[in-house]
């Protein structure tokens, strides 16, 4: 039987027993009248239960009547349990617990009833009057045996008079129809009745205790340990000490089996069926042992097609198909498992733990967790930290002297010059410390502070990144997703210089002589001879003094030479032969033919071919040039058409510029900026200055004749060279580089530097790659075979760039301009197609004094050794090796 | 550290190769922070108590092989050697400072430079050859190369006749006999091979053969005889102005930049330095390559002592190498740094096979001890401009010629003790 409709019936019954109770005194006579062993049967039990209720308050608060209605609802209680064992009939064992404790409980009630009975003896006998009756003599001397029989009488007789009971009250519920009938007096039962039916029947299974779901300790404090039904508080038992216990532990044989309801503070004697199911739990078994784990499995829903099916609707359609919210389910598991952010038991296990963990406040904690919903939060920097001068108790070298202290009364006009803001002094304990006059204004004064001056991130490093363009890959983000790259991952990774040798790091040689800026120089292709053109304008036609006893050419005395192009020995600095060129020499180039010594000077708008003789170079070479330009060449070769001939005049050179070391001459309709010489020394090709489409000629020597390779202008021509291998010409105008094949007379290609005006031009002896100078301090490295955009950019230079060079050997190249450094760097270019140059800077060379803000004019490499030579606007030539 | 050792005695024995110095082979205590002249003065005081009339004489200290400049306890830290063993300090005397002696005006710039025992002869930028006495007095001025003279040296010299050659730039070199007493000079042979300048010349040491190196990367042997050759083909005869020409006996190819340098080792061989950074041994009689050191700079000068044996280089840095000839790998034995500028000229001591004298473009000529890499052992200043040549053929005359156009002298003084 389920333990509320224990709870229930015993209700019932307990109403019957009260209404029964309450009209006692009505119904006596009838009562007693109507059946003895009834009778006998409550007497017995008021007795045994009027013990149990100890209690004198009860007694005094109610009347007789009341306190027999206690009474009888006690005996309610007992007579309900052995009721319900018999009305329910299959078994005790089942529910047992209940109706155990309660046995259990009357065992207790014995025990205390024990104790209480010499002093209630008197009144319970004279109220029990009809069982003393029955029980006749032996009760008045051996009280508890007799109590002990009489329980157990009236317990067999309750399990052995079911019936009875029954036929009791059924009476009784008849005589109760009776009173409410026919008089007034049973009203009160009548609503106590409703009142049981209509409440709730879950704080009834606990018969005892109406405290409900609260801790048992809120009574510790109390003598009581709840309220029972009725609202009277339920005494605790008293408590026993030690020595009771022990003596209970050695005495009772049922104490390991005895447990404290804490409901009731009552101790409970627990049953064999109490300890099987125990047992059962402990196990893990079913706690009913009547269950059968194991019983035959009958197969309701097979696919057998019964005459009478269990169901007779056919299944619903959702049944065939795949769920859909199973399937949903499962696509966000495989999709958290794909995505990482599913979690293994152990780390939900994990967290879990981790919650549950306390978290203490970081008291000495620097960071402060940013607060939420903030984005990008800045942090209110942090005050520093107060000194040694600012404690109570600073220590003693921290306070002002005598000295200091007139110091801070001399500062007291301009008190932010004083050493603190505050004078430091020393306090007994903290207590004794005054409260900071100003505190108010200083924290106004910080909150203003904070609120008035916006905080803003700033990158953590400032980078040019205008002088790196190179490749680079920016995604070096914090957690506070501010930019922090570091100057040296910006750098690429580039070999040492110190790896890159030889090349040229310090000046060696100063050749001295010329009296004005040097414009260009040239390198005899055997590395022996270098020539120079100038300025000296100023000194032209001088006659020079040779004194038999002094130097030809003093380098100390450069006012009184006239150079104005000149020869010089590499190896020791000295000028070996000058030639006066009349004008300003704004270009001199050795012909790189093999076996001649040719020089062609650009003086003005003339372009002089130079034989420096055999004082300079191969006396066999100096005769071989001679007779190839004395010959006169067939003059059908010599035609070339109008438009060149108002262009270029090959003019005839007479004998005594002759034997100046002219050869020939061909004058130009306008100056000369630029010359280049063709590998093969046979063509040179010349750019003029402001000639629109005629700026570039090629003159043929051999041949004697020139060429306008261009019909129509492509913008300002800067200069304009020969391919080293190929017979193509590179055209730097103002803006591109423009690439033609004079063979097939097209246009190769279109370089697009991207400065605003191009200086000057040099090409890679592979032939392969072109830098660019420009004005605009760029320089640009170009690999013809990449792209018509620059490979590097490098931007070396603070101002403009007007040479470059590269060596014919080594893997260097030079760039000069108009700021104090030549800058030589590494340029290796690889075979491998796959493989891009490499650029390395590597070393700032020291140039010569500006002059009219110009430095270096010209650069070239020395054809073999790993040297420099620089002409400067100093007037001098400098050799760095 | 250095405070450390400054304070550490230090267990010291003199020895020294020079019998007439030496002192008792006992072990004296000294401080190790003790100068080189501080050494000095106790080795005096050594020598005054065994012979009382003993002058008191300068000396040099050797220390781990090397020469003692700074403090004791400085060289010891810097070689890394104990200062708890007894240290073997060995002694030389000093070679006395050369005294400047005289100044020679030129007319240009002085390419060229050699002494023998009472001449000098130097080459100049203005195309002629100039004969001095060691006094200082011009003896000759010889115009006959038409461009600057690069090169001379002496051949021979015997009572009032003295043969040299010259090399210049218009790519001859000429060989020229002075008769002393008449004062007069004459060009016996022109030598014409060289494609470009001649740029070095050296004699051999049996005076019968001569080397020039060039411009054009070849090294021509020429036989010195004054005796017109038979062999001589007609039509280079036909130069009366300039003299008989001759042919080379062998040319020896193998350069491939210009010859800066040669130098005969023994009577078959010659080394060379080139500006392709090689140093090449050659046979003479087979015209081949017997050894290449690489240098890894334009080589300008080098020279051989044979005294010691090695080889000393100038080249396009402010270093001059050591090279030993007979070791197989190229490899640096010693650089000495002192120089500013390009060296461009080295020569060793005839007499002493440690010494030798450098002339640089930083306008010093210096006097080096081998055994000395970082400080030499004297400057010789007074050159305004670039040095260009200096000499030591004559071990009393240090020599050398300049940019400034002078050619200034130096007197050794032989050391009282010199071997």
């Amino acid at each position: 039987m389920p333990p509320f409709r224990i709870g229930l019936l015993k209700r019932k019954i307990e109403s019957g027993d009260e209404k029964f109770s309450t009209n006692e005194g009505s119904t006596k006579e009838e009562s007693h009248a109507l059946e003895d062993s009834d009778n006998l049967f409550r007497g017995d039990l008021d007795d045994a239960n009027d013990a149990t209720d100890s209690e004198p308050e009860i007694n005094d608060d109610n009347d007789s009547d009341s306190n027999n209605s206690v009474d009888k609802v006690i005996f309610g209680d007992d007579a309900d349990s052995t009721l319900g064992e018999d009305e329910d009939g299959e078994d005790s064992d089942q529910s047992s617990e209940l109706t155990d404790s309660e046995a259990d409980d009357e065992d207790d009630s014995e025990d205390n009833e024990n104790e209480s009975e010499s002093e209630k003896s008197v009144d319970s006998g004279a109220e029990s009057g009809p069982s003393q009756a029955q029980s006749s003599d032996e009760v008045d001397k051996q009280l508890p045996k007799l109590r002990k029989k009489t329980t157990n009488a009236s317990k067999k007789q309750s399990k052995v008079k079911k019936q009875n009971f029954k036929n009791s009250v059924d009476i009784l519920a008849e005589k109760i129809k009776d009173s409410s009938v026919s008089s007034t007096t049973a009203c009160l039962p009548v609503e106590q009745r409703d009142e049981y039916e209509s409440g709730d029947t879950s704080d009834e299974e606990d018969r005892r205790n109406t405290t409900g779901e609260v801790p048992r300790w809120w009574y510790d404090e109390y003598p009581h340990v709840g309220y029972d039904l009725d609202g009277r508080r339920i005494m605790k038992p008293p408590q026993r000490d030690q020595i009771d216990e022990f003596l209970k532990r050695c005495e009772d044989p049922d104490f390991w089996r005895t447990v404290k309801d804490p409901s009731t503070g009552q101790d409970v004697k627990l049953s064999k069926d109490d300890l099987e199911l125990i047992r059962r739990l402990r196990e893990g078994h079913v706690p009913d042992p009547a269950h059968d784990e194991y019983q035959p499995w009958v197969e309701w829903f097979s696919r057998e097609v019964l005459a009478t099916p269990l169901r007779a609707f056919p299944d619903h359609k959702r049944s065939f198909l795949p769920s859909r919210s199973d399937a949903r389910r499962v696509a966000a598991l495989v999709h958290a498992l794909r995505m990482g952010w599913a979690k293994t038991r152990k780390q939900l296990a994990d967290e879990r733990r981790q919650k549950r963990e306390k978290e203490f406040y970081n008291l000495w904690g620097s960071e402060s967790e940013p607060p939420r919903g903030i984005h990008r939060h800045i942090p209110a920097p942090r005050r520093p930290l107060p000194s040694h001068a600012e404690s109570y108790n600073p220590p003693p070298e921290y306070l002002l002297d005598k000295r200091e202290m007139k110091e801070w009364e001399k500062l007291s006009a301009t008190p932010w010059l004083r050493k603190y803001s505050f004078l430091p002094t020393r306090h007994d304990s903290l207590r004794a410390v005054a409260a900071h006059a100003r505190y108010t204004r200083e924290r106004f004064l910080r909150c203003l502070d904070l609120y008035l001056a916006p905080r803003a991130i700033a990158m953590r490093e400032s980078i040019n990144f205008v002088h790196l363009e190179v490749e680079l890959e920016i995604h070096i983000f914090d957690k506070t997703s501010q930019l922090t790259i570091r100057p040296e991952e910006l750098v690429p990774k580039l070999p040492s210089p110190r790896d890159l040798q030889p090349f040229p790091t310090r000046e060696a040689l100063q050749f001295r002589g010329h009296a004005a800026a040097v414009r260009c120089l040239h390198v005899h292709p055997s590395g022996q001879y270098l020539a120079t053109g100038s300025d000296d304008r100023t000194v032209k036609g001088r006659e020079r003094r040779r004194p038999a006893r002094e130097p030809q050419f003093s380098p100390d005395r450069p006012t009184d030479v006239c150079l104005v192009c000149a020869v010089w020995e590499v190896s020791t600095g000295r000028c070996l032969h000058t030639v006066e060129a009349g004008e300003a020499v704004a270009r001199v180039c050795w012909s790189p033919a093999a076996g001649l010594a040719l020089l062609a000077a650009a003086a003005g708008a003339r372009l002089l071919l130079l034989a420096p003789g055999d004082r300079v170079g191969s006396r066999r070479a100096a005769e071989t040039t001679d007779r190839l330009l004395d010959e006169p060449p067939p003059p059908h070769d010599v035609a070339m058409d109008e438009r060149t001939r108002s262009c270029v005049q090959w003019e005839r050179v007479g004998a005594e510029r002759r034997a100046r070391g002219l050869r020939l001459a061909l004058a130009h309709f306008k100056d000369i900026v630029h010359v280049a010489w063709h590998s093969r020394g046979d063509y040179v090709c010349v750019t003029l200055r402001d000639a629109a489409s005629r700026s570039v000629v090629v003159h043929q020597l051999s041949r004697r004749r020139s060429q306008l390779p261009f019909r129509r202008s492509k913008g300002l021509v800067q200069c304009a060279l020969f391919h080293p291998t190929k017979p193509w010409l590179f055209v730097a105008t103002q803006r591109a580089v423009r690439i033609y094949d004079l063979a097939r007379q097209e246009l190769v290609r279109k370089l697009q530097p991207g400065a605003q005006w191009n200086s000057a031009l040099a090409a890679h002896p592979g032939g392969d790659h072109l830098l660019v100078a420009s004005y605009d301090s760029k320089c640009m490295w170009f690999d013809l075979e990449l792209s018509a955009r620059p490979y590097q950019t490098l931007r070396v230079h603070g101002r403009a760039v007007r040479a470059a060079a590269f060596h014919p050997r080594y893997p260097l190249f030079a760039t000069g301009g108009d700021d104090r450094y030549i800058v030589v760097s590494h340029g290796m270019v690889y075979n491998d197609l796959l493989q891009n140059p490499l650029l390395v800077p590597l070393k700032q060379l020291p140039g010569g004094e500006p002059r009219d803000s110009l430095v270096t004019l010209d650069l070239q490499f020395h054809p073999t050794q790993p040297w420099l030579f620089a002409a400067c606007a100093d007037s001098t030539i400098r050799l760095y090796s | 550290m250095s405070k450390e050792i400054a304070d550490v005695q230090l267990q010291v024995r003199f020895v020294t190769k020079q019998e007439q110095y030496a002192v008792p082979d006992s072990p004296y205590a000294i401080q190790s922070n003790v100068q080189s002249s501080e050494l000095n003065t106790l080795i005096n005081a050594l020598l005054k108590e065994n012979n009382p009339s003993q002058k008191s004489v300068e000396f040099d200290f050797l220390v781990c092989g090397e020469l003692l400049c700074t403090s004791l306890s400085e060289l010891l830290q810097e070689k890394g050697a104990s200062t708890e063993d007894t240290l073997d300090i060995e002694y030389i005397e000093r070679f006395p400072a050369p005294s400047p002696q005289d100044c020679l005006m030129h007319d240009d710039w002085v390419s060229a430079v050699q002494a023998n025992k009472n001449w000098i002869l130097t080459g100049s930028y203005d195309n002629s050859i100039h004969i001095w006495s060691t006094k200082g007095q011009h003896k000759l001025a010889i115009p006959g190369h038409t461009s600057p003279v690069k090169a001379v040296s002496w051949v021979s010299f015997n009572g009032d006749q003295g043969v040299f050659v010259s090399g210049s730039h218009d790519q001859s070199a000429m060989l020229w006999v002075w008769n002393v007493k008449n004062n007069s000079v004459e060009c016996v042979v022109t030598c014409r091979n060289h494609d470009k300048g001649v740029e070095c010349i050296a004699v051999s040491a049996d005076s019968l053969r001569f080397a020039t190196g060039s411009w054009d990367t070849n090294i021509c042997l020429w036989s010195t005889s004054l005796l017109e050759e038979e062999n001589v083909p007609a039509k280079k005869k036909s130069k009366p102005e300039q003299g008989k020409t001759r042919n080379p006996l062998t040319t020896l190819k193998g350069h491939r930049e210009a010859v800066s340098a040669v130098q005969w080792l023994d009577f078959n061989t010659v080394i060379s330095s080139g500006w392709d950074h090689l140093l090449k041994l050659w046979d003479c009689e087979l015209g081949g390559i017997k050894q290449e050191i690489a240098a890894n700079k334009a080589l300008f000068d080098v020279d051989w002592s044979p005294l010691s044996n090695s080889i000393i280089t100038a080249s396009a840095d402010r270093y001059i190498r050591l090279y030993d000839p007979r070791s197989t790998e190229s490899i640096v034995k010693t650089t000495f740094t002192s120089h500013n500028g390009w060296v461009q000229s080295v020569r060793w001591s005839k007499t002493r096979d440690t010494l030798f004298l450098s002339a640089g473009y930083d306008g010093q000529v210096k006097l080096w001890e081998t055994r000395s890499p970082r400080t030499p052992l004297y400057d010789l200043s007074g050159h305004e401009d670039k040095v260009l040549c200096c000499d030591w053929s004559n071990p009393s005359l240090l020599v050398s010629g300049s940019c400034d156009n002078t050619l200034r002298i130096f007197k050794a003084k032989h050391a009282v003790g010199d071997v």
